[in-house]
């Protein structure tokens, strides 16, 4: 083997093996941990800069190793798995830097740091993912490495949580396995394939397809959020502000869009699922997702719940980029895998330092709190402004390259939908803004994190405007090389070439 | 790239990006003097930019390809924003001087860039994102002295600015979809020659017209342009409101394909809102929201002139000049009407001066002879020959009237301004003095200099007296109307005898609003919950879910969590896949 087949599987294992490290740590290892979890984070990022670069110049990275006898372990670098692995492992380097601040002093650390790792090597595991089988393999890894960060404070809401999360997702699971197994009866692999696995079986019997197109859509449907199999997610945001952040910008929800987008593009090949015309009522149901989680998140006071309606309502984005047939749709979905995740990433680590620093999680407490924490508030309200899609932040990108290529599709009813998600959005978050910046205080806060010279701890208070910069350059700089916008455009090249 | 680039299209990127890195500055603390001190001088670079022979920028890594460049449109408008800017900026500066400063200065710059950005902007992507920085920018300075008018007005501001910012992002999908580009150039021909051309013109239209003030979405600017500090006022009324008219000349397909409908609805809607202001303004008791109404009269006139640009396209290059001389000469007469009610506040024993001073720009916007309006008037006069008919007849008559009646509203601002407590002379007044004096010079002077030939063709025209006298008689008229009614107002000391609020439509809107709502509410408890109580009693098992909406709705959530409920709502979603293929 080369070094071009070991470097997708050392993606993988990078955390994998991190979060193994880690589980054997003690607790009170404090600097071990964060340099092993530091180390694990950046190492990853180098791997998958140099997998970039091949990519990009038609290189080709995959791992094959035998799982089952006719079934193999296959890592593969495609184009779509490079946005979504790059986005991953990003947000696990800021993430974990959070997540140490976040912490800090709380009890059971390495265990938490410990799923942690493996939860992010489940992503990365899927996104990288070849074949169907390695992918529902890491697809049931990510499911049951959530469950423990999930209920990781050990409250009696938070085991209800995780319940909750756990008949959702294991569902979910079941039917994405029994899809797999009768798309294997009828193509004869699993093996994903521009142009759809289902390409040579095309002539099967239609209702045979749709049966399996919903099956699979069901499945992944459940961790994408996909109204009305929604629920679990407004529920699971007890998970502490790190967990939520990765969850609702990278881990599961975004490991359900992605399914999706593989589904349409490699499994059926987006122009026998058009043909199938099961594009409109996914690209329908997406839309009707738009709305809905948009309304809902209207009538939250609690600002991490209305956060997770908002993920309900932009996560569908991708799905309506997928469900409109076309290049410059599908740009704007893939694209928004990656911005959603910036903005949305930004928008609960400035919750949890809202939480943290000052003791506040509902909105109606949070007057006059951008004098007390300006940077924080000043990422908050740049992001927010990002999913209202106003210029130059990512979220108009998304939002414009979905909007064209709907038109180009004669889909006008899309930008009815774009354009009361931008009213809704700007309905729930612009009083955000308003009460942060141009309302006295009521009241005396809680002092909780504070720091000598930042306006909380570093750790928390960096990350943050981190990816917030990064939602900003991803719109400011989109026709720059490598921005999510180009790597997007280089996808849909590739997927209908 | 040639030599020009190298001179002009640093001062191009800085005239956006100075005013930018400023307000960024401020934050940081130890830039903070230095960028107090800077901030007046920050539409410097606009102004010289307007000096160059020719400037273009391609960034095309920005954004979706940035493109700016100083054209025949963004020239003038330049000239005049970035001088007024630079008025208000230095007035500004001793106006607040001793109030919190640092969140208005931020968001005087920020505003400052996009205005300077929309006026350069190429593509339709940074005409957008810098069109939205006006916009929210702006709302900063709307809500700056808090309390309660000022957070209505910020309200209403916001609620319309997005609505026609959402307008706006589709009427441009739509148009580059239509032009498969995203140069401002090929994009207004295509909207001409589009399919969905009826759309996109309604949607442009409506969109920028929040932003202009137009006539049924004008409530903003009355209860806006009097809440803000008045250096804010002067900006908002003087050029941010231009940023709607300019939206128009950049989109609309003028001068390439004939709108009759369109056009008429347009020279419709701006004669209706050139006397609706005026008509409106007189009863209000606030000088600033007398102006106010003036604005909106006035973007009514322009509003005519871009309706004739739609119906008769053979004229669209001399409409388009008598476009830019209206621009310019209401920017710096209403910027510095706006400035002047500022330094009145605060003349003390000076306010005859003061008064006089405000004679200037008041008798511009009245179209007095020898002045920029009466340029402008007259701009706007000779071109409703090339309208259709019945436009020609029905406008020479009503373009003096409206003259006369810009005449009594303006009398009627005066006498405001003058009963209007003195207050006291303080030490910022000689050097506000000052900066408002340069406002009056550039009245005075800039528009006349800008468009030379029109002023020269005024000039001729006043030789004989014929030509005086129909610039003077609607002043005359307007004014002696005022004259009588000054005469009552002052002796009888009553207070005038009608009264609408500030916002006018506004008041029985909200009303509607208010009602629709508490009875929407009123029907969900009632009609709604009977509607649910059945079907709760028909599904038999369900029955606990009977309630009030919002509580049922909430309980659908809890249900939802059921992975059974979950599992069988799978199955429907699969039934329904298959019905819907």
């Amino acid at each position: 083997m080369t070094q071009d087949a070991w470097l997708p599987l050392l993606v993988v294992l990078s955390s994998l093996l991190t979060g193994i490290f880690i589980f054997f740590l003690g607790e009170q290892r404090r600097r071990t941990r964060s340099a092993l979890n530091l180390a694990g984070a950046i190492g990853k990022l180098v791997l998958i800069a140099v997998m970039l670069w091949g990519v990009l110049h038609e290189h080709h990275y995959e791992t094959r190793l035998p799982l089952l006898p006719g079934y193999d372990f296959v890592l593969r670098a495609d184009a779509l798995a490079m946005l979504f692995v790059s986005l991953s492992a990003g947000l696990w380097l800021f993430t974990t830097i959070y997540a140490i601040g976040y912490l800090e002093g709380s009890p059971h650390r390495s265990r938490f740091f410990g799923f942690f790792s493996l939860c992010v090597t489940a992503t990365v595991g899927l996104a990288l993912a070849g074949d169907l089988v390695t992918f529902v393999l890491f697809y049931e890894m990510l499911t049951l490495s959530t469950y423990p960060l999930i209920v990781h404070r050990g409250t009696g809401e938070a085991m209800h949580a995780g319940g909750v999360y756990l008949k959702y997702t294991l569902t979910g699971g079941a039917l994405l396995l029994l899809g797999v197994v009768w798309l294997n009866h009828v193509a004869g692999s699993v093996e994903f394939a521009q142009g759809g696995i289902l390409a040579p079986a095309r002539q099967a019997d239609r209702a045979v397809l749709l049966g399996i197109f919903a099956l699979l859509i069901g499945g992944l449907g459940v961790k994408a959020a996909l109204v009305p199999l929604h629920g679990w997610l407004p529920v699971a945001m007890v998970a502490p502000a790190p967990v939520s952040a990765l969850l609702h910008a990278v881990a599961v929800v975004k490991a359900g869009a992605f399914g999706i987008v593989r589904t349409v593009y490699d499994v059926f090949g987006v122009e026998l699922a058009a043909r199938l015309g099961v594009l409109d009522p996914l690209a329908w149901l997406a839309g009707a997702t738009i709305v809905y989680g948009s309304l809902r998140a209207l009538a939250q006071d609690d600002l991490k719940r209305r956060l997770a309606y908002s993920t309900v309502s932009q996560v569908s984005y991708v799905m309506l980029g997928a469900g409109i047939f076309g290049p410059v749709a599908t740009i704007g979905g893939v694209a928004h895998l990656v911005h959603q995740g910036l903005m949305k990433i930004t928008l609960f680590f400035c919750a949890g330092n809202v939480a943290e620093t000052l003791g506040i999680h509902r909105i109606s407490q949070m007057d006059g709190v951008g004098r007390r924490l300006p940077w924080t508030m000043a990422a908050f309200t740049l992001t927010a402004f990002g999913m209202m899609g106003v210029p130059p932040l990512a979220g108009f990108i998304s939002k414009w390259y979905l909007g064209l290529g709907a038109l180009r599709a004669g889909q006008y009813w899309v930008l009815g939908v774009l354009a009361a998600s931008s009213l809704l959005n700007a309905a729930y978050f612009l009083p955000i803004v308003y009460r942060v910046w141009f309302l006295p205080p009521k009241g005396s806060w809680q002092t909780g994190k504070t720091h000598r010279y930042f306006e909380t701890y570093p750790t928390l208070l960096l990350p943050a405007l981190a990816t917030g910069l990064l939602a900003l350059a991803a719109g400011l700089f989109a026709s720059a090389p490598f921005s999510p916008l180009e790597w997007a455009k280089l996808i849909a090249d590739r997927e209908y070439r | 790239m040639n030599a020009s680039w190298i001179s002009a299209g640093p001062l191009l990127v800085a005239s956006i990006g100075l005013p930018l890195l400023l307000a960024l500055a401020l934050s940081l603390r130890r830039l903070r003097a230095f960028a107090h001190a800077a901030a007046p001088w920050s539409a410097l670079p606009g102004l010289a930019l307007t000096a160059a022979p020719e400037a273009s920028v391609d960034l095309p890594w920005l954004l979706l390809g940035m493109r700016l460049e100083l054209d025949a449109i963004s020239r003038p408008f330049l000239l005049f924003t970035a001088l007024l800017w630079l008025i208000a900026g230095h007035y500004a500066r001793f106006y607040l001087a001793r109030r919190p400063l640092r969140r208005f200065t931020a968001f005087f710059l920020a505003t400052l860039s996009g205005n300077m950005g929309v006026i350069l902007a190429q593509d339709v992507a940074s005409f957008y994102l810098f069109f939205s920085l006006l916009t929210f920018a702006a709302y900063g300075l709307i809500v700056h002295e808090g309390g309660e008018e000022a957070r209505h007005a910020g309200r209403i501001y916001l609620i319309l600015m997005v609505i026609g910012e959402v307008l706006l992002s589709i009427a441009f999908m739509l148009a580059v979809e239509a032009a498969d580009a995203l140069k401002l150039d090929a994009l207004a021909s295509a909207i001409g020659a589009s399919g969905d051309r009826s759309v996109i013109v309604a949607l442009l239209l409506s969109g920028f017209g929040i932003k202009a003030g137009a006539l049924s979405v004008h409530m903003w600017l009355p209860l806006a342009h009097p809440v803000a500090p008045t250096p804010a006022s002067a900006v908002l009324s003087g050029v941010i409101i231009k940023a709607g008219v300019l939206g128009w000349l950049r989109f609309l397909p003028l001068g390439s394909a004939t709108l009759p409908q369109w056009g008429n609805w347009c020279m419709a809607a701006g004669l209706g809102a050139a006397f609706y202001g005026a008509g409106v303004g007189l009863a209000q008791r606030n000088p600033k929201t007398v102006l106010a109404y003036s604005s909106i009269s006035q973007m009514g006139s322009i509003t005519v002139l871009v309706g004739l640009g739609l119906a008769a396209p053979s004229a669209w290059p001399l409409v388009l000049d008598a476009i830019l001389i209206y621009a310019a000469h209401h920017a710096l007469a209403k910027g510095a009407l706006f400035l002047g009610v500022g330094v009145c506040q605060r003349a003390g024993e000076h306010r005859y001066r003061v008064f006089a001073g405000l004679l200037l720009p008041a008798l511009a916007l009245a179209g007095a002879p020898f002045t920029s309006g009466a340029l402008a008037k007259h701009a706007l006069k000779e071109m409703t020959l090339f309208a259709p008919s019945p436009w020609p007849e029905t406008l020479a008559v009503a373009l003096p009237l409206s003259a006369a009646a810009t005449a009594l509203l303006l009398a009627r601002f005066l006498f405001l301004c003058w009963r209007q407590p003195p207050g006291v002379g303080d030490r910022a007044l000689r050097a506000l003095e000052f900066c408002w004096g340069l406002g009056l010079l550039s009245v005075a002077l800039v528009t006349g200099l800008m468009f030379p030939d029109a002023s020269a063709s005024m000039m001729s025209r006043y030789l004989h007296p014929a030509g005086l006298w129909a610039d003077l008689w609607p002043l005359m008229s307007g004014s002696f109307v005022a004259g009588l009614f000054w005469h009552r107002a002052v002796r009888s000391k009553r207070r005038a005898f009608l009264a609408i609020p500030p916002g006018d439509l506004l008041a029985p809107l909200e009303w509607l609003a208010l009602r629709l709502w508490t009875g929407s509410k009123a029907l969900s408890e009632t009609a709604l919950t009977h509607w649910w109580r059945s079907l709760a009693y028909w599904s038999r098992f369900g029955r606990a879910h009977a309630g009030r909406l919002a509580e049922g709705a909430v309980r659908w959530e809890f249900f939802m969590q059921r992975v059974s409920v979950a599992s069988i709502l799978f199955l429907l979603l699969l039934c329904l896949f298959v019905l819907a293929v």
